[in-house]
């Protein structure tokens, strides 16, 4: 443990943790999109930026992203500086450009006091904000079905090929973890869509209504040392027989 | 010292208050949650109540890709961490009793956490079928 000074409160940190998980769990509000506790931090939005300096450092400091700063002794963090607002009102500026119609954009801009973005808006505007959390998250799972790929302005999330990626298995990690929305699926009692490729849901032997995807009972049982038997029956299904199997343990005390 | 969660099935009359206190309990927005404690009706007035058991070698937090699941040492009960969970549903299917369940509403996993040590059930079951102690 190690101290350093926040806005001018001293608080307690774990020396070698990320600097925006620290300021977190002291309650110190940071905006990060691309920042989430499943998957290693990327340092791909730009926004948890905070200005850093030390004693020693004789009034020079750095802008950097806490999200890949590691806790040091005797940090002096700035959250609020003016610097790091216009730093930051820079890359939402940046962000309301290519996604001028995503609400969670247009209301970070907002909290900045951005009404129109001063760059010239992408001409065919998309909620996908590159933070990568989808395809880090896929990585994390162990899968890597989809991938940031091209360059630049045509940078985009996409599975190989734009073709139906082979390795997905239908977990829907990616649409959920997307802050945006921007990843859409399909699903129904039987069967879930998404990225283009098809899968079929593990039904409930009793009622038939539809689980996790074939794919993934398979995958995760397998790599996480499950008996794929528990998938057999729904959970409300699998509480009926519970239920009557206390009845009937109940009916032998009385 | 760890307190206890105690069920005695044979007192439930199947009233469904449990179920509106924990729905309730886990309401965002004003809106009722997905009830973590179920009654399945066995008979007039009486009911069997089912309700997470909060296993010692739990297959939820054995399925869980991420590690979102994780047991509480102060209340002794499995709890779920909201921000590392990505909605993979596979501790709903892997429970081998059926006690976690998916909230469409709210979109996201309904697990019986003992309301951080304090659970909201208890109180309000008139024939004191659930107690915590």
């Amino acid at each position: 443990m190690v101290e350093i000074i926040v806005d001018g409160k001293k608080i307690k940190a774990t020396k070698g943790n990320y600097l925006l998980k620290e300021l977190k769990k002291n309650g110190i509000k940071i905006p990060a999109l691309c920042d989430h506790s499943s998957v290693e931090p990327w340092g791909g939005c730009r926004l948890c930026l905070v200005k850093i300096t030390k004693e020693e450092w004789k009034g020079w400091g750095k802008i950097v992203a806490s999200c890949l700063y590691p806790v040091e002794e005797g940090l002096i963090v700035y959250t609020k500086d003016s610097e790091v607002e216009e730093a930051r009102k820079e890359v939402i500026d940046l962000m309301l450009a290519r996604s001028p119609q995503t609400p969670l954009i247009v209301e970070l801009a907002k909290e900045y006091g951005i009404e129109k973005t001063s760059y010239e808006e992408y001409k065919e505007p998309t909620d996908c904000i590159l933070c990568g959390l989808c395809t880090r998250i896929c990585e994390g799972l162990g899968m890597n079905a989809i991938s940031l790929m091209d360059r630049g302005i045509g940078r985009e999330v996409a599975p190989p090929f734009n073709l139906e990626p082979p390795d997905c298995i239908g977990c829907l990690s990616c649409a959920y973890i997307c802050p945006t929305n921007f990843i859409k699926f399909e699903e129904n009692d039987k069967k879930r869509k998404i990225w283009g490729k098809e899968f079929e849901k593990l039904t409930c032997k009793n009622c038939g209504k539809g689980t996790v995807t074939k794919m993934e009972a398979e995958y995760f049982s397998k790599k996480q040392g499950i008996d794929p038997s528990v998938f057999e029956l729904c959970d409300k299904c699998k509480r009926e027989v519970y239920s009557k199997k206390f009845e009937e343990l109940q009916k032998g005390r009385q | 010292m760890e307190k206890i969660y105690r069920v005695e099935t044979y007192k439930c009359i199947a009233c469904g208050k449990c179920e509106l206190a924990c729905g309730f309990a886990h309401s965002k927005d004003g809106k009722a949650g997905v009830s973590r404690i179920k009654i399945k009706k066995i008979g007039i007035e009486k009911g069997m109540p089912v309700v997470c058991y909060q296993c010692v070698e739990a297959l939820c937090v054995k399925s869980c890709p991420v590690g979102a699941l994780v047991r509480n040492e102060e209340t002794g009960a499995v709890d779920l961490l909201e921000e590392k969970c990505i909605k993979c549903r596979m501790c709903v299917a892997s429970c081998p009793f059926g006690n976690i369940q998916w909230d469409e509403n709210f979109i996201e996993i309904a697990k019986c956490d003992l309301c951080k040590g304090d659970p909201q059930c208890v109180p309000f079951c008139p024939t004191k079928a659930l107690s915590y102690y």
